[in-house]
């Protein structure tokens, strides 16, 4: 099996590693890099739960090769607290009781943390974003909640936590 | 007055882990000589393996096959419930005879995930092929290939329930009218988003450490050492965070079994996690029944008797409850109703499937469809409301306690004020604009129960572990305080629930309060774990007994120190205090004296920890009504459920957030069983749901606000007044749900009705009346 060396920054840091042709970004973030924080629920694109932010945008890293991966900067749900101050996403979910037994949870963080970032309205949060997450325990009604209280504490407004607004 | 922690909104401690990446799932533990597993498979649903030749492997790669694993195996794998005339008292954990696609029958071992998938892809099989038998009428038909040739049937066992066949006659024959209808209850699956995962880590001293995705770390443990004659003192079990169970893990698994056998002959530790096609072809799948059901009833609207001939598909071989949900559903099957007679008769019926076992609702599921559309026909057939139907019927409050045609005893509750308050707020939402869809209101009235046991009650009826909860509480030298429990958290809160009704007993504050579970080296027996909706009606029960005995020492010994009668002695803000003075001493003081051991009251032992196994005198009836309105576009045969309203009792609310956060997650998942969860077979018994892109379940999109009011009437027998309630959305829903579906859509004729009710059945349905 053919090798590769890439280079991708992962939560601030930077990493060269060696990884296989076949081997899924989500495989090297957890078991190469040991951020187990990103969960895999299907492996099939479809449950979301492994959803990390690349370049800016939620993508599911199922889906996505190591190799592509090369020269990227991402970002996991070990990097969304800045300075140990959580972010407003997290603090929502926990205080409407937005998770469970949570093995969705990062997923569905790292994909509104991407929304809140971009200022996508509450309604799409709820709506598109959201239905890109398949969570089995909460019936998704206090994950909207939580988005409402999230919104609602940000005023529609670029949080401060957002890499590309040059902090 | 000290504060009261139980009923409060108290947020959970234990969301750090998911939100910020420290939680700890099976598939997160790492070993540093860790080896990986994957799983060899039967790709036919029925036949004989008549080879298993491995091609050459590269160094370091290893694979069992049935032969090398059999070598290890001393017994069948226990069935925990028996019903009937069932032989069937456990299973094999390796065959040669195949009855399902996806049964293991080896297993690779290598350095990573990847290369033991490429080894499995060295197995070469030889198998002749058997003629499969998908389903219910295939299996029981004359010419039917045998699963168990021994047997001369593909009928497992045959079991009755409540009144006679002679009894059931005569109210049938006394009633004025009588309905039919046949109901197909799907399969599904519980789909937990974590999927099964076992790390099997031996060690030089002969100790087995086993860290895997379960709800009963227990009962796990003692399958491992029957199988594997391992004693139960040498192999400790631990239920790290576990990313949802719903009854799919409520046992070892045979590919869990070969994982363990690996890790031992090797002598390394080997992980294996199953992957979503895995899952979806072999954790259990649910229900899969036939129910024909006969309603008797009076032209004034009394319901007379209510007589089911159900079957249920349990698959290639008895899950490890097996024939239970469905012993359970006609247990339960009378409902909040009055009835002259009931009577159940099952039939477990062995196909070339996955086995169907545990799933959330535990049978409770399908016993409120049975009744509750069987209600809704004898209110159509009368011109009478359904709820009027229901009321009239209903066992009212004074009744109670209420034994049932099934012999079961309801406890307590108002079961018409959860019905009339639910018809209150469904009626009172404004009716929607006309956009051309069709439009019905469900009920389902359900009472459900939790907290099974006690222990002579589960013998009775065939389950063959206790139905006791044990709890250990013990306040430390410095006051903080550790909560050991055997039932097994796995979202449902408890780590936030338990330490709520702790505090309330000891006086103390909840943070300081830490619940330890989940391994069997540190938390008290438990068979159950975490399952049946009785981790807060039997373990909390238990916690708290144990509290009250240990707040009594914490009396006696600060009495001592205080110079005053324990009887006046009152605990509250972590402080032992004389009542109506201001003379007090801190309980850590206390417990700093008790553990020392130093002028203790006379007869009392040194230490503060006491432990208490908890046989509950009955179990625990919560009940509700759920009511919902839907939408159905009659062009495409899409349901919306528009709105939703749960009134309901579950006795004492230890934490009103968490109960409703569990009423959410059970309405989702009745939601998809009524509307779109259905696991696939085609003729040749191949999966055809191997992907979550074939097996839908509900998104956000799927679920509407859901609106929940509490009714608090505490259990007359549980210590605290809990009920357990963690089943009860589900079975509230699914019935509800299909309910509105047939009100909105009357010119069906819905006699034989099949769940889901997906659009392409509705579709269907709409076109064959026209």
């Amino acid at each position: 099996m053919k090798e590769h060396r890439i280079r991708l920054k992962v939560n601030g840091d930077n990493f060269e590693v060696t990884v296989e042709s076949r081997m899924l970004l989500s495989d090297l973030i957890r078991h190469q890099l040991g951020l187990t924080g990103t969960h895999v629920g299907c492996e099939q694109g479809a449950c979301g739960a492994c959803t990390v932010i690349i370049d800016s945008r939620p993508q599911r890293s199922c889906l996505v090769l190591a190799v592509q991966a090369d020269g990227s900067t991402v970002e996991t749900v070990e990097g969304v607290a800045d300075d140990g101050i959580e972010h407003v996403v997290q603090a929502a979910l926990h205080e409407q009781h937005g998770l469970q037994c949570g093995f969705c949870t990062p997923g569905i963080v790292m994909s509104l943390v991407a929304a809140c970032r971009s200022r996508t309205d509450a309604e799409t949060a709820k709506g598109q974003v959201l239905d890109g997450h398949l969570c089995r325990c909460t019936g998704y009604v206090n994950i909207r909640a939580a988005i409402d209280a999230a919104w609602e504490a940000t005023g529609g407004e670029r949080d401060s936590n957002d890499p590309s607004s040059g902090r | 007055m000290r504060p009261r922690h139980v009923g409060q909104r108290a947020p959970r401690v234990n969301d750090h882990g998911p939100l910020h990446g420290t939680g700890r799932y099976v598939d997160d533990i790492e070993h540093p000589d860790m080896l990986h597993a994957a799983i060899v498979r039967s790709p036919v649903a029925h036949g004989l393996l008549t080879s298993f030749d491995t091609r050459p492997l590269k160094e370091g790669i290893s694979v069992f096959g049935l032969e090398r694993l059999r070598a290890h195996i001393h017994a069948e794998l226990p069935v925990l419930w028996r019903v009937g005339d069932q032989e069937q008292l456990s299973t094999p954990v390796v065959d040669e005879h195949l009855r399902y696609v996806g049964q293991p029958i080896g297993v690779a071992v290598a350095g990573s995930r990847y290369l033991a998938e490429d080894a499995t892809e060295a197995v070469d099989l030889a198998i002749d092929e058997l003629r499969p038998v998908v389903d219910i009428d295939q299996a029981m038909a004359p010419d039917a290939p045998m699963l168990y040739p021994g047997s001369g049937t593909n009928v497992i066992a045959t079991f009755e329930v409540g009144d006679t066949a002679e009894h059931d006659d005569a109210v049938f024959a006394a009633a004025d009218q009588v309905l039919r209808t046949t109901l197909r209850i799907g399969r599904v699956h519980g789909l937990a988003i974590e999927g099964r995962g076992i790390v099997a880590v031996p060690s030089p001293r002969g100790k087995l450490t086993i860290y895997t995705s379960t709800q009963t770390p227990h009962g796990v443990r003692d399958s491992i050492c029957e199988v594997l004659g391992l004693r139960q003192s040498n192999v400790r079990v631990i239920a790290p965070d576990v990313g949802g169970a719903f009854g799919l893990k409520d046992h070892v698994y045979e590919d869990e079994l070969m994982v363990v056998i690996a890790a031992l002959e090797l002598g390394r530790p080997v992980k294996w996690v199953e992957d979503r096609f895995e899952s979806l072809l072999t954790t259990t799948h649910a229900r899969d029944e036939i129910h024909e059901v006969a309603v008797a009833f009076d032209d004034d609207g009394t319901l007379k008797g209510l007589r089911v001939d159900g079957r249920r598909n349990v698959g290639a071989r008895l899950a490890v409850f097996g024939g239970g949900p469905l012993f359970t559903a006609f247990g339960v099957v009378p409902g909040p109703y009055r009835w002259e007679s009931v009577r159940g008769v099952g039939q477990l019926v062995a196909t070339t499937t996955m086995s169907t076992g545990a799933y959330r609702g535990f049978g409770q599921t399908q016993a409120a469809l049975i009744r509750e559309r069987a209600v809704d026909l004898v209110a159509r057939e009368l011109g009478i409301d359904p709820v009027k139907l229901r009321e009239m019927n209903m066992i009212s409050a004074d009744e109670l306690p209420y034994q049932m045609r099934t012999l079961i005893q309801f406890d307590n509750g108002d079961y018409p004020a959860a019905l009339r308050r639910a018809s209150e707020l469904i009626t009172g939402v404004p009716d929607p604009p006309d956009d051309g869809r069709a439009r019905g209101i469900g009920y389902c009235s359900y009472v459900q129960m939790g907290g099974i046991g006690p222990s002579d009650a589960n013998e009775a009826i065939g389950i063959q572990i206790g139905g006791f909860e044990s709890a250990t509480v013990r306040v430390e030298p410095d006051g903080s305080v550790r909560v050991e429990t055997g039932v097994s958290p796995h979202g449902q809160g408890l780590e936030t629930t338990i330490p709520q009704l702790v505090a309330d007993e000891l006086g103390i504050d909840p943070e300081s309060i830490e619940l330890i579970h989940g391994d069997t080296d540190t938390a008290p027996y438990s068979a159950y774990g975490t399952a049946a909706s009785r981790s807060i009606a039997v373990g909390g029960g238990a916690t708290v007994v144990a509290a009250q005995r240990l707040a009594e020492r914490i009396r006696r010994i600060a009495a001592e120190m205080l110079e005053a009668n324990p009887a006046d002695i009152e605990l509250g803000g972590g402080r032992a205090t004389v009542a109506g003075t201001h003379v007090d001493v801190a309980i850590a003081d206390v417990a700093r004296r008790a553990w020392q051991g130093f002028q203790l009251p006379e007869g009392s032992n040194p230490g503060l920890v006491e432990s208490f196994c908890y046989e509950p005198a009955s179990a625990t009836f919560s009940y509700a009504t759920h009511a919902c309105r839907v939408a159905v576009d009659t062009d495409t045969g899409v349901v919306a459920v528009e709105e939703y309203v749960v009134v309901h009792d579950c006795g004492t609310i230890v934490n009103p957030t968490i109960v409703e956060g569990q009423i959410h997650g059970g309405v989702a998942q009745g939601l998809g069983a009524a509307l779109m969860e259905e696991v696939f077979y085609d003729d040749q018994g191949q999966p055809l749901s191997s992907t979550l892109l074939d097996y839908h379940v509900p998104v956000s999109a799927s679920m509407p606000e859901i609106r929940i009011e509490h009714l608090e009437i505490p259990s007359p027998f549980t210590p605290g007044g809990m009920k357990g309630m963690g089943e009860g959305g589900t079975n509230g829903s699914y019935a509800a749900i299909v309910n509105a579906v047939c009100a909105a859509l009357p010119e069906v004729d819905w006699t034989d009705l099949t769940t889901p009710l997906s659009p392409t059945r509705i579709w269907r349905a709409l076109h064959r009346q026209a």
